[in-house]
């Protein structure tokens, strides 16, 4: 009974996120708008011919992630900061319990990420000329970072909302923890791009899922305290 | 009053402990071989600045924690300090580790997985404060704080362990290995010196930690006695 309340009040949570966000699509264009150009500005200047072969598969594994990170920041972190400038963080405290908050806003944040890399990575892919070999584990890759990177801008979105709400303080916060994770997603991009078989990107997968999970989990205790102090 | 004496006598122990840990460093211990001329002698203070730095990140966890099972101001205080001292011996880890890199590898500054757990170890620190001095409100900011100091803390091992270990690396054998078996094959002399550095500069940490705690608990009394 209780679970079922908690996965209740969970979609109902994201239900209102999508609502409103189908309603502003303020996020949507944020990310969609900053991926898009950064792309633009990257393919113009440095496109599939001004990269050395020897250097294609470090830099373009790493473009792809800055591109992907510094879009997503300019979204994620309005997911609470949006409830406090419209003044609607108490009725939601009132209305849900913290971890159905917590679980709506991730869930929501994971569906604008998923949506931001299947924008962004087949135009990339096209625009700059990176063959993949292993479709298959660049998805995984993508999935689990993905994952990986909803669960740290939910929890660094709901400090800096608590805190000045700004999204320069969003970047300060979150940049220092997401670097491990950047590090091993473009080390697990570099591996797919090179090899079609999954084995490649296994030790990529594992680190990413693992820090992941432990900031997920981190997540759902600290959030009460965030949330209500 | 023994309070004040013991107190005394230890913070003599400790110069008197630091003295000989700095005199053995550059007339006790031999240069250790394989590097260039005397510059193996940084390790004496290099790793005990970089051992402190990890230090004061596990006491922050500690307070961090405290503060938000008690609420009392003086845990946030704690962890402020630790963080603040964090901060000062991560910098110093990081000098000594450049000039050290410049004398072996002609550069300071290499992107060396190492340099780069230290590096981010700093921007973690340095966002700490910034997230304290966003927020106008003390229990709001002391329980924000503490929240990103557990997160943040979370992320340590994998930048410590994980990513040094994908990337190779310049950086000579760490003290405790990949396989956490203790790995130290050095003179015996340097070793004794080295193992008196850290003990010195735990000393160190804990004496400057125990300061900045005391004023705290006068700042603390003091604004309760305005109240009253």
């Amino acid at each position: 009974m209780r679970a079922s309340t908690l996965l209740s009040e969970s979609l109902a949570v994201l239900g209102k996120e999508l609502i409103s966000e189908l309603r502003s699509r303020v996020a949507l264009n944020a990310i969609g708008l900053f991926g898009v150009t950064t792309l633009i500005v990257v393919a113009y200047q440095i496109g599939p011919y001004q990269i050395q072969e020897q250097d294609r598969p470090h830099l373009l594994s790493a473009l792809l992630w800055i591109i992907l990170f510094f879009a997503a920041t300019s979204g994620l972190s309005r997911v609470f900061v949006k409830e406090e400038d419209a003044h609607t963080a108490k009725a939601l405290r009132l209305a849900a319990r913290p971890l159905a908050v917590f679980a709506g806003k991730y869930l929501f944040n994971l569906i604008l990420l998923i949506a931001l890399f299947t924008l962004i990575v087949p135009l990339y892919c096209a625009l700059m000329g990176y063959a993949v070999r292993g479709v298959a584990g660049l998805v995984l890759v993508l999935a689990a970072g993905a994952v990986a990177l909803a669960a740290t801008a939910t929890i660094v979105a709901a400090i800096i909302a608590r805190a000045s709400g700004s999204t320069t303080l969003f970047a300060i916060l979150s940049v220092p923890l997401v670097l491990p994770l950047l590090v091993m997603l473009i080390q697990g991009t570099r591996a797919a791009a090179a090899s079609a078989e999954l084995a490649a990107v296994v030790p990529a997968l594992q680190g990413v899922v693992s820090l992941g999970g432990a900031v997920l989990t981190v997540s759902v205790y600290l959030f009460p305290v965030v949330w209500h102090d | 009053m023994t309070d004040t004496r013991v107190r005394t006598a230890l913070h003599w122990l400790l110069g008197a402990w630091m003295a000989l840990v700095i005199a053995a460093a550059f007339f006790w211990a031999p240069a250790a071989a394989g590097f260039k001329g005397e510059s193996s002698r940084i390790v004496f203070f290099h790793v005990p600045q970089a051992w402190v730095a990890v230090l004061a990140f596990c006491v922050n966890l500690v307070a961090s924690l405290r503060y938000l099972r008690t609420r009392n101001p003086l845990d946030d205080a704690r962890a402020a300090a630790a963080a603040r001292l964090g901060l000062i011996f991560s910098l110093l880890a990081t000098v000594t580790g450049s000039i050290f890199a410049n004398v072996m590898w002609n550069s300071f500054w290499n992107w060396d997985p190492r340099e780069v757990s230290i590096a981010i170890l700093l921007l973690v620190y340095a966002a700490y404060f910034a997230l304290r001095e966003a927020v106008p409100d003390e229990e709001r900011r002391a329980s924000l704080a503490a929240a990103y100091a557990i997160l943040a803390f979370v992320t340590m091992p994998f930048l410590v362990f994980v990513v040094p270990r994908i990337y190779w690396s310049l950086h000579p054998d760490t003290i405790i290995g990949a396989t956490g078996k203790l790995k130290l094959q050095m003179e015996s002399r340097m070793l004794q010196t080295l193992f008196g550095s850290l003990v010195g500069f735990t000393g160190l940490f804990f004496w400057l930690y125990t300061l900045d705690v005391r004023l705290a608990r006068v700042r603390l009394a003091r604004r309760e006695r305005e109240e009253e």
